[in-house]
C-alpha cells in the first residue's frame, strides 16, 4: 500500500489518507490482519504533522475498518461492520445518489452509468485477485 | 511541573508593535498559537517575522502590546519562559573552537532536561562527527547541530526562524523529518511548532494553521485545511468568447475563451454561473498554501 498526499484535491489531509486506507483494503492492498504503518515513520514519510495520521487513524478506528493493539500498532480488521444491513444500505445510497447527480450533469445515461459500474466492480475485483495471487 | 492546559495557548501576541526609528516594523499583531499545534507565520522578507519572534523571547522589548508564551511575560519572567523553548534561528552561530561534542555538552549545561538518546540517534542520522570542530561545519551541519541541541532538551515550544533557508534539499527534507518524527513524536499533545518560513511548500503537510503577515500585520490567519477549502484556482474554456458575470471572483485571467479565476470561499457560486454557459472544460483545484500567500497580494488590494 503506498499513500501519497494532494494538497490540491481540496479534500482535507486526514480524509485523504481515510479514503486511501479504505481503497487499499476494499481492493487487496491490505489485507485483514496486515499492520498498517506506525503513525511516526509514516508522517516522516508523507512529510506531514503527527497529528494528521493519529486523526486518520482514529478515524478508522471509529469506523471499525482498523483496530489498535497497545504496544503493536494498528491492523486491518476482518469487514465485519456493527451496523444493520439497512443502515448500511442507506450510507451507501447516499454515495451512489452523489453518482447518479454527477453522471447527470455529465450526461452520461442510464445504462453507461450501469456499465460503468460493473466495470469498476470487476476492476476491484481483478485487484482483489491479484493481490491474493 | 505544572502541567499546562491544552486549551490554554502556548503563544499570545496581542496588539504588538515595534519600531525602529520611524520604520514601524511589526504594527499592531494578533495571533494565538494553542498547544500540540504546528503554526505556520509567512511573510516577506521584511514583513515582521523576525521582529515578532525576537520579542517572544526577550531579544528585543515591544513598544506596545504585549506577548505572553506559556502564559506567562517573556520580560517578566524570561527564564522561566526559556526553559521550555528552544529556538533555532536562521543563522546559527557556535563558538568555532568547541567540538560538535563539546558544543552539545555546553548547550545541555543550560537544561534541566536533555535527552542523550535522541542525540545519539541525530548524530548518527546527520553522519556528523562528534570530534569536529564547529567552525569546520557545512552551513547545512551547523543547521543539524542547532537542531539537536533545540530536540534534546525535549521543549514544549520549537520556534523555528527560517529554518531551511540557504540549506540543499536533502538537508531540509531531513530537517522536516527530524520536526515531525524526533520532536513531534515525544509527547503530541505538548509539542508545538511555531516555524516562521518562506519556503513554505516544504512545511505545508505540517502546518495546522498559519497567519500571513505584512507590514506588521495580520492579513489572514486560518487553518490550513479550511484554506485549500476557501481559496480555489478554476481552470474554464467556453467554445466561444462570453460576457460573465464574475464579480464575486478573487481574480480573474482571461485569455480569449480560456479563463483562470481565483475564488475566495464563493467556488460553488462560480461553478454554477460558468456551467450555465457549457463550458467545453472545467476544473478545479484547491490553492496550495504557498499560492495562498502569493494570492495574499491580491487579497491584501482586494481588503483595501
Amino acid at each position: 500500500m503506498i499513500l501519497h498526499i494532494d494538497f490540491k484535491s481540496g479534500t482535507p489531509v486526514y480524509l485523504q489518507l481515510v479514503e486511501q486506507i479504505r481503497h487499499a483494503a476494499a481492493s487487496g492492498g491490505l489485507r485483514p490482519g496486515e499492520s498498517l504503518p506506525g503513525i511516526r515513520p509514516l508522517a516522516e514519510e508523507l512529510r506531514v504533522n503527527r497529528n494528521t495520521v493519529a486523526k486518520a487513524y482514529a478515524e478508522l478506528e471509529s469506523q471499525g475498518v482498523i483496530e489498535t493493539i497497545p504496544g503493536k500498532g494498528c491492523f486491518l480488521r476482518e469487514v465485519s461492520s456493527p451496523l444493520t444491513k439497512t443502515a448500511r444500505n442507506d450510507l451507501l445510497i447516499q454515495e451512489i445518489d452523489r453518482a447518479i447527480v454527477a453522471a447527470h450533469h455529465l450526461q452520461i445515461g442510464d445504462a453507461d452509468l450501469l456499465a460503468l459500474v460493473k466495470k469498476r466492480l470487476d476492476a476491484f475485483e481483478r485487484k482483489n485477485k491479484a493481490a491474493n495471487d | 511541573m505544572n502541567r499546562m492546559n491544552t486549551d490554554s495557548p502556548i503563544i499570545e501576541i496581542q496588539n504588538l508593535s515595534r519600531r525602529y526609528g520611524k520604520l514601524d516594523a511589526v504594527n499592531g499583531l494578533s495571533l494565538t498559537v494553542r498547544a500540540g499545534k504546528c503554526y505556520g507565520f509567512f511573510g516577506r522578507n521584511g514583513a515582521g517575522k523576525t521582529t515578532t519572534i525576537k520579542c517572544l523571547l526577550n531579544l528585543l522589548r515591544p513598544d506596545f502590546g504585549g506577548v505572553r508564551v506559556f502564559g506567562l511575560d517573556p520580560r517578566k519572567n524570561e527564564v522561566a519562559v526559556k526553559e521550555r523553548l528552544a529556538y533555532v534561528p536562521d543563522q546559527v552561530a557556535f563558538y568555532p573552537w568547541m567540538t560538535v561534542r563539546g558544543t552539545l555538552e555546553y548547550l545541555a549545561s543550560f537544561r534541566k532536561n536533555w535527552n542523550g538518546d535522541i542525540e545519539a540517534d541525530l548524530l548518527k542520522r546527520f553522519q556528523l562527527d562528534p570530534n569536529q570542530k564547529s567552525s569546520h561545519l557545512s552551513k547545512g551541519q551547523r543547521t543539524q547541530l542547532a537542531l539537536i541541541g533545540a530536540i534534546c532538551p525535549e521543549p514544549e515550544l520549537l520556534v523555528l526562524d527560517e529554518p531551511t533557508s540557504g540549506l540543499d534539499p536533502i538537508v531540509r527534507r531531513e530537517f522536516i523529518e527530524t520536526v515531525i518524527g524526533a520532536y513531534q513524536s515525544g509527547d503530541p499533545g505538548r509539542r508545538t511548532v511555531f516555524v516562521s518560513t518562506h519556503l513554505i511548500s516544504e512545511f505545508e503537510g505540517l502546518i495546522d494553521e498559519f497567519t500571513i503577515i505584512e507590514s506588521g500585520q495580520n492579513l489572514l490567519t486560518m487553518e490550513a485545511d479550511a484554506a485549500r477549502d476557501r481559496f480555489k484556482k478554476i481552470n474554464v474554456r467556453f467554445p466561444q468568447e462570453l460576457r460573465l458575470n464574475l464579480s464575486g471572483a478573487l481574480n480573474v485571467k482571461r485569455n480569449g475563451r480560456e479563463l483562470e479565476i481565483l475564488a475566495n470561499g464563493n467556488s460553488e457560486a462560480l461553478l454554477v454561473e460558468l456551467k450555465s454557459h457549457q463550458p467545453e472544460e472545467l476544473r478545479t483545484e484547491s490553492l496550495s498554501l504557498e499560492e495562498i500567500f502569493v494570492a495574499s497580494d491580491i487579497l491584501k488590494k482586494a481588503k483595501a
